[in-house]
């Protein structure tokens, strides 16, 4: 049933941009940071909130550009090269941050990718500082497309990525490793007497999650064009917990149904009034006071009522 | 019958006439998508310019709009990040009657636009936003820029202050930390580096975008004690600077150099003697403006709607918008009175040289704008309770661009003191 729901789910967007073209840039940047989002919702799994996956989702986003300026130029090198760099990024930060819990967690997190913001918008001559930097159009297994075929392609090659990172992840979630973090989340003592290495756990989840939100950075530097520091920058980060949290975590589409939820009620709110976030965030209220287990909430109550 | 007979004919070769008219029919109305901040701190500086953009369309449509047909304009909020300017752009321009995009105001976003302009193929003119860095590959078919960029404005600052302090030794900097006030720091530094070569920087502060406290760098810069400081500070936070370095004694101790000072003289007390600018040609008391009735107009209507003159930022909107109107009738012109297309209205920009509110504009091959530089002081003024801008010079703004395609900053180091000498002094523009 639900996975009835998630095709046709996927098929809907794939189709809304024949309705309404501009849209397909608004949906590609909502997969986008819906990967981002499954990454913070990987950790929430576990109980730790990172206040700073933006500086993942930015320093894949700035892999994509500096390969490109040494002259890699095909989409699919430079998508896999920015994601494990974002992973590598990741495992390093990773390695001391996973020993903390709690409010020390998402501050140190929100701590490390200020500082990473800092360096992208003070290094002018690398990063170009707050102007940014162009991201070329790649071409696809050796063909150069037009700008306005690259963006379609990238928006339907992001759409099977759902499927397939999706799938992954959610097989990860329901393996042993997955299953750890819920446990990390209720007693981590006793996960580690029954000899299950917590730091491991927690290191593993860091990458993954860390890898995702540069998957969503690469898609999102791609599809907007050009790469800056704001990427990075701390409400950033927020908004992706926000897009977690309003999906609900407990499942792989929840991030998604948030991060398409949070796009398009953006790109309405702002077509109405120049009070926009008020609107947001009014719809943000109430999603949370009446959904408290995000839209996510819906599907899970419907598994349980068909057992 | 013969009556009967010549309507008969008159009715054909009229309905033959208006066949062709009627089949290049003009929209019910043309929509403009106008880049702003409306909301967030910048909206110090947006909406100047969105006042200014109500008011002229408002003044257009008086006139029975353009080309018959009224303008109807879409504002965006720039304070939404690139991404959200980047999915309002391509909305707007999915919508065929949407044929011209006035954007943007923040240089990071008219970069991020202008690779999507080339592509979606739509006129789109920077009303505002002057990196030098937009228009330098020389390839752009549909990004304009009649506003002018950084470098003739900030190397106008240089020259002005090497004619009124031929003695100056020591320089400060004082720029909010983003690209644009690392860019006008580079220009500024470069174009002093040429002109007087034993000038020395003595401070480079870039305090946060936003600071509401300036303390620390005021007294760094009164230890420091530079005979000059230069800044291009803006909207709340140069408020906040000028309200926090007056009491402290900076305006007396050095020459400052407040390069969009002319966006808060009627908001903060500045002292006389504080030279200012206005990026350009935008100042609404100009010789050239006050002898344009249409800017005086204008300027009389903006201070009844909205209680404040307008002030550099508006006035750049406005001419922005009569340079889209201009290419407009120019298209029009061209194609025998038809309605244009996308294409040739972008057409009808190249090259163009249009006269505005408070001068001309040309652009030139690569698209980017000439405009003159006007530069001066504080001064006090009889007829308003807030200081105005004396001693003014107009520089021509051909003198002070490189060449298409030329490098920038090293184009400014080839300029030479002889170079300086023969440009209009302070003063001389009245």
């Amino acid at each position: 049933m639900r996975t009835i729901l998630a095709a046709a789910g996927i098929l809907v967007i794939a189709a809304l941009p024949l309705v309404a073209p501009w849209l397909q840039f608004v949906l590609t940047l909502a997969v986008a940071k819906g990967f981002a989002a499954l990454g913070v919702a990987v950790l929430l799994r576990a109980g730790l909130i990172s206040i700073g996956h933006a500086m993942f989702f930015a320093a894949s986003a700035y892999g994509v550009t500096f390969l490109a300026r040494l002259g890699v130029n095909d989409f699919a090198v430079l998508l896999a090269v920015s994601v494990l760099a974002a992973a590598a990024v990741g495992a390093i930060v990773g390695s001391f941050l996973v020993r903390y819990r709690a409010i020390f967690f998402a501050m140190l997190n929100l701590a490390v990718s200020m500082v990473f913001y800092a360096l992208c918008a003070k290094l002018y001559g690398v990063t170009g500082g707050t102007d940014g930097m162009p991201v070329p159009i790649p071409t696809i297994f050796g063909i150069s497309l037009g700008e306005a075929a690259f963006k379609q392609v990238l928006f339907y090659v992001s759409l099977m990525l759902i499927v397939i990172v999706g799938a992954a992840v959610h097989r990860y979630l329901d393996s042993p490793l997955g299953h750890a973090l819920s446990a990390v989340h209720t007693n981590e003592i006793r996960l580690e007497y029954l000899g299950i290495p917590v730091w491991a756990v927690l290191l593993i989840a860091y990458v993954i999650s860390a890898a995702l939100a540069g998957l969503g950075g690469a898609i999102a530097g791609f599809a907007i064009g050009r790469v800056v520091p704001d990427f990075a920058f701390w409400t950033a980060s927020g908004h992706l917990v926000l897009v977690a949290v309003l999906g609900g975590i407990g499942g792989v589409p929840g991030a998604f149904i948030g991060a398409f939820f949070l796009e398009l009620l953006h790109s309405a709110a702002v077509t109405v009034t120049d009070a926009w976030n008020l609107v947001v965030g009014a719809a943000l209220i109430i999603v949370i006071m009446f959904l408290p287990r995000g839209f996510y909430g819906f599907f899970e109550r419907e598994k349980a009522s068909a057992l | 019958m013969k009556r009967i007979g010549l309507s008969a004919v008159a009715l054909t070769i009229g309905l033959a006439a208006a066949w062709p008219a009627a089949a290049q029919e003009k929209p019910d109305a043309l929509g403009l998508g106008i880049f702003t901040f409306t909301s967030g701190p910048a909206a110090a500086y947006g909406m100047p310019g969105k006042n200014a953009a109500d008011l002229m369309i408002e003044q257009i449509n008086a006139k029975g709009g353009i080309g018959g047909v009224p303008v109807s304009a879409t504002y965006v909020d720039e304070a939404q990040g690139a991404q959200g300017v980047i999915a309002e752009y391509r909305r707007l321009a999915a919508d065929a009657k949407n044929q011209v995009m006035v954007a943007a105001l923040s240089s990071a976003n008219c970069l991020a636009l202008a690779p999507i302009a080339e592509q979606l193929e739509i006129p789109t003119v920077g009303w505002n936003c002057d990196t030098h860095q937009l228009l330098t590959d020389g390839k752009s078919k549909y990004v304009f820029r009649p506003n002018g960029n950084t470098v003739p404005e900030f190397i106008a600052y240089a020259i002005y202050l090497l004619d009124r302090k031929p003695d100056v030794k020591t320089v400060a900097i004082i720029n909010p930390d983003y690209a644009f006030g690392h860019d006008a720091a580079t220009i500024f530094k470069a174009a002093l580096k040429a002109l007087k070569p034993d000038v020395e920087v003595v401070a480079e502060l870039y305090p946060k975008l936003g600071s509401p406290n300036y303390q620390t760098e005021i007294s760094r810069l009164t230890t420091a004690h530079p005979d000059v400081v230069f800044s291009n500070l803006w909207g709340g936070d140069l408020e906040n600077f000028v309200r926090q370095a007056s009491p402290r004694g900076l305006f007396r101790s050095s020459q400052v150099i407040l390069a969009l000072g002319e966006t808060v003289l009627q908001r903060v007390d500045l002292p006389e003697g504080v030279i200012v600018g206005v990026l350009g040609d935008g100042w609404w008391m100009s010789p050239d403006a006050k002898a344009n009735p249409e800017t005086a107009a204008f300027v009389a209507a903006y201070k009844a709607r909205f209680g404040e003159y307008p002030v550099f930022p508006s006035i750049k909107m406005a001419n922005t918008l009569i340079y889209v109107k201009a290419a407009y009738q120019a298209a029009m012109q061209k194609n025998g009175g038809k309605w244009p297309t996308r294409a040739e209205i972008a057409e009808a920009m190249k090259a163009s040289k249009v006269a505005t509110l408070t001068g001309t504009t040309e652009t030139r091959a690569d698209n980017d704008g000439l405009v003159d530089q006007i530069v001066g002081v504080t001064v006090k003024s009889p007829d308003h309770p807030f200081p105005v801008i004396g001693q003014m010079v107009r520089y021509k703004g051909d003198k002070l661009m490189p060449q298409a395609g030329q490098d920038p900053i090293g184009w400014i180091s080839t300029l030479t003191p002889e170079f300086a000498k023969s440009l209009p002094k302070p003063g001389s523009y009245k």
